[in-house]
């Protein structure tokens, strides 16, 4: 029955569907968990990374989170190779906006600015839809902290904590159940690598396997945002007792 | 060659460029902040050549709640440019749903960036501006100096045209930058009182609106 | 009409030193002999390098604000900073690109490479024509008295401090002698442990 309907992107099926747009989602549930929580000093995203292969070089720069601004981050679940032109796209819209208005663009703007691209090949025919949804973090002067997730029909939503790719509904009712309003960001890390760890398959979690970055305000009022080196994440998991148990041996 | 009165033979001796450029040195803008307010203030005639056209003439245009723009420059291109600013400002506002406006020094910045563009194409605009503003946010009030090659300076007080050289030294002398409204207004009916005693132009009195917290208010009393 | 070059007025210079290296320039923006404002600075930073700019006023603005997205881009890009030596690369072409309409800009830049410590400085012409240079590099209305007061103050393996005392001599004395420059000056001075910006205040006429 679909067969006539879902080969193209601008037709409705007869129930009112894009089947292309609901095959994209289908595509990112199965890419590595990314979350997002908003803390009253901050914001913590997380990510899972699926290592495919030993030989696999690690040291590399990261693949799930990025910069997108000076006051903006973005988590990417799905393809990554859409997402990096996604991401070209916004850090082009933020460095225009800079140059012709001399400030920072406000993040909803920036949010929206994408997903208009996003909505663009859900409509115009001939090409599939972005693989892509992200989750969003970022700080301006008009609403501050702020978190958003959009998703590959160009939809967006401001969020207090959110989760996209693999088990994102356990992961969204974890944050649920563990989301405490005015929580601060040191909280807000703790709870976003207790819910990587339930979420994921593996046993134990290490700094290969996940990606941290947060947003934050220095003391002297500046904003921040900082992607966690191994060796932070480690020491994250080490506090929480989640990383893998150290050898005793070693350790004296 | 359809040249007509733009040869340099039309009387002025000067050639289109040179005339058009005196017409706007006649015209009177100047602009002094203070500790919460901005003032703008603009000549009301409308010169063209040794005519004046107009006696009540209005060289402002609000471009959001907090923000000012006067000009002068080549009758034409003040108003168009002006008003093509004003519509896209204001289309900034739509599209954000009037939740945020540009703030003083983004509008600044977005108008340079316009008269920039405009002066490397095939028709520059001839526009000096002064851009008053109060940023409500911040609390801040912001003037901004630009000239039609859209060299822009943030200034403390500012003059346009032949006024400058007789109300900036004035202005040097007497101005602080947390003086209140009635300084302010003090100052520049210094600025006008020698404009009217030493500047042999005609310039039919001055238009002034303040920015401030409030908004934008024209001031009757001058 | 003048040149555009020196409508707004101007000036700007670079110096090496031992292991550091310092810009100045002056803080006037003109509109010939009428001063509008004694705030203008013209160097900009990009992250470690830094471009000094002078000439026409709009273009100083234009070009630095380009920079900004340039290198702004690259740092996105490359996840690392810009070196000197790329920044001059990147002005150069980016202003052969506007060969036959240029930008009235004769630019200046400074830093060290973060790799190997090595200072570096520079100058262009307004069409991206490299000027490398082993001591100094000076720039705007007043570039011919800084011509005169560097060759006669500048010496090599200049400490930061007195490296500073050189270029900031070297910048006051020139710009007393240009009607078009002055009106207070900035000047940086660029070491592996930091960067130390001082405003001098210079005659206010």
């Amino acid at each position: 029955m679909s067969r006539r309907y879902d080969s193209r992107t601008t037709i409705f099926s007869p129930e009112g569907r894009l089947y292309q747009v609901e095959y994209a989602l289908e595509a990112i549930s199965h890419a590595g968990t990314a979350l997002g929580i908003l803390a009253k000093d901050g914001i913590v995203l997380a990510a899972e990374k699926k290592v495919t292969s030993k030989l696999l070089e690690q040291d590399t720069s990261a693949e799930k989170l990025y910069i997108l601004n000076d006051n903006m981050i973005c988590a990417v679940a799905g393809m990554t190779a859409d997402a990096n032109i996604l991401i070209n796209y916004a850090r082009r819209a933020a460095q225009n906006y800079l140059y012709t208005y001399n400030e920072d663009i406000p993040c909803e703007q920036l949010v929206k600015r994408l997903c208009d691209l996003k909505q663009g090949y859900t409509q115009h025919g001939g090409l599939r839809p972005f693989g892509v949804s992200f989750i969003y973090a970022g700080y301006d002067s008009h609403r501050q902290f702020q978190l958003y997730q959009s998703n590959p029909s160009g939809n967006y939503g401001g969020w207090k904590a959110t989760s996209v790719g693999a088990n994102n509904a356990s992961a969204q009712a974890l944050l649920k159940q563990d989301y405490k309003e005015d929580c601060t960001l040191q909280e807000a890390c703790a709870t976003a690598v207790k819910i990587l760890s339930k979420t994921m398959d593996s046993t134990t979690l290490t700094s290969e396997k996940i990606e941290f970055a947060t947003v934050g305000k220095t003391e002297s009022g500046e904003i921040y945002h900082h992607l966690w080196t191994a060796d932070e994440i480690t020491a994250l998991l080490k506090e929480h007792k989640l990383g893998k148990e150290e050898d005793p041996e070693q350790d004296s | 060659m359809a040249h007509g009165i733009m040869d340099g033979t039309d009387g002025w001796g000067t050639g289109g460029c040179l005339s058009r450029l005196s017409d706007s040195g006649r015209e009177v803008l100047l602009g002094i902040t203070g500790k919460d307010f901005t003032i703008i203030a603009a000549s009301k005639a409308a010169v063209r050549g040794i005519t004046i056209l107009k006696a009540e003439d209005d060289k402002t245009r609000a471009l959001n709640q907090h923000t000012l723009m006067a000009y002068s420059g080549e009758a034409g291109d003040t108003v168009q440019f002006a008003e093509y600013i004003q519509a896209n400002v204001a289309l900034y506002g739509m599209r954000t749903n009037l939740t945020q406006e540009l703030s003083p020094p983004a509008v600044a910045n977005f108008v340079r960036n316009q008269l920039a563009t405009s002066l490397r194409s095939r028709n520059a605009k001839h526009v000096n501006l002064l851009i008053g503003g109060f940023d409500p946010v911040k609390k801040t009030p912001h003037l901004y100096w630009m000239d039609y090659l859209a060299a822009k300076a943030e200034v403390p007080y500012a003059a346009h045209g032949y006024a400058a050289y007789y109300c900036l030294s004035i202005l040097d002398k007497h101005h602080h930058p947390d003086i209140d409204l009635e300084k302010g207004k003090e100052l520049l009916k210094m600025c006008i009182g020698e404009l009217r005693h030493r500047m042999p132009i005609e310039f039919k009195g001055m238009r002034v609106k303040v920015v401030s917290a409030e908004g934008i208010t024209e001031l009757e009393e001058f | 009409m003048s040149s555009p070059f020196s409508i707004n007025g101007g000036a700007c210079v670079a110096m090496v030193g031992k292991d550091c290296v310092a810009i100045g320039c002056d803080l006037r923006l003109g509109n010939q002999a009428l001063t509008i404002s004694n705030t203008f600075p013209k160097i900009f930073n990009y992250g470690q390098t830094y471009l000094g700019l002078t000439g026409l006023a709009t273009d100083v603005l234009t070009v630095s604000d380009l920079f900004r997205y340039k290198v702004n881009m690259y740092r996105l890009r490359e996840e690392r900073d810009i070196e000197p030596e790329t920044m001059a690369n990147l002005v150069s072409s980016s202003l052969y690109e506007k060969r036959f309409g240029p930008y009235f800009v004769s630019p200046v830049i400074a830093g060290l490479n973060s790799r190997t410590g090595k200072p570096f400085i520079c100058g262009f012409d307004s069409i991206g024509c490299i000027d490398f240079a082993k001591d100094f590099i000076v720039s705007g209305t007043a570039s011919d008295q800084l011509f005169g007061t560097c060759e006669s103050f500048w010496e090599p393996d200049l400490g930061p401090e007195e490296l500073f005392e050189t270029i900031s001599q070297s910048l006051l004395n020139s710009v007393d002698r240009d009607a078009l420059s002055g009106w207070g000056a900035e000047v940086y001075v660029i070491t592996k442990d930091g960067v130390t910006k001082r405003l001098l205040k210079g005659r206010q006429d």
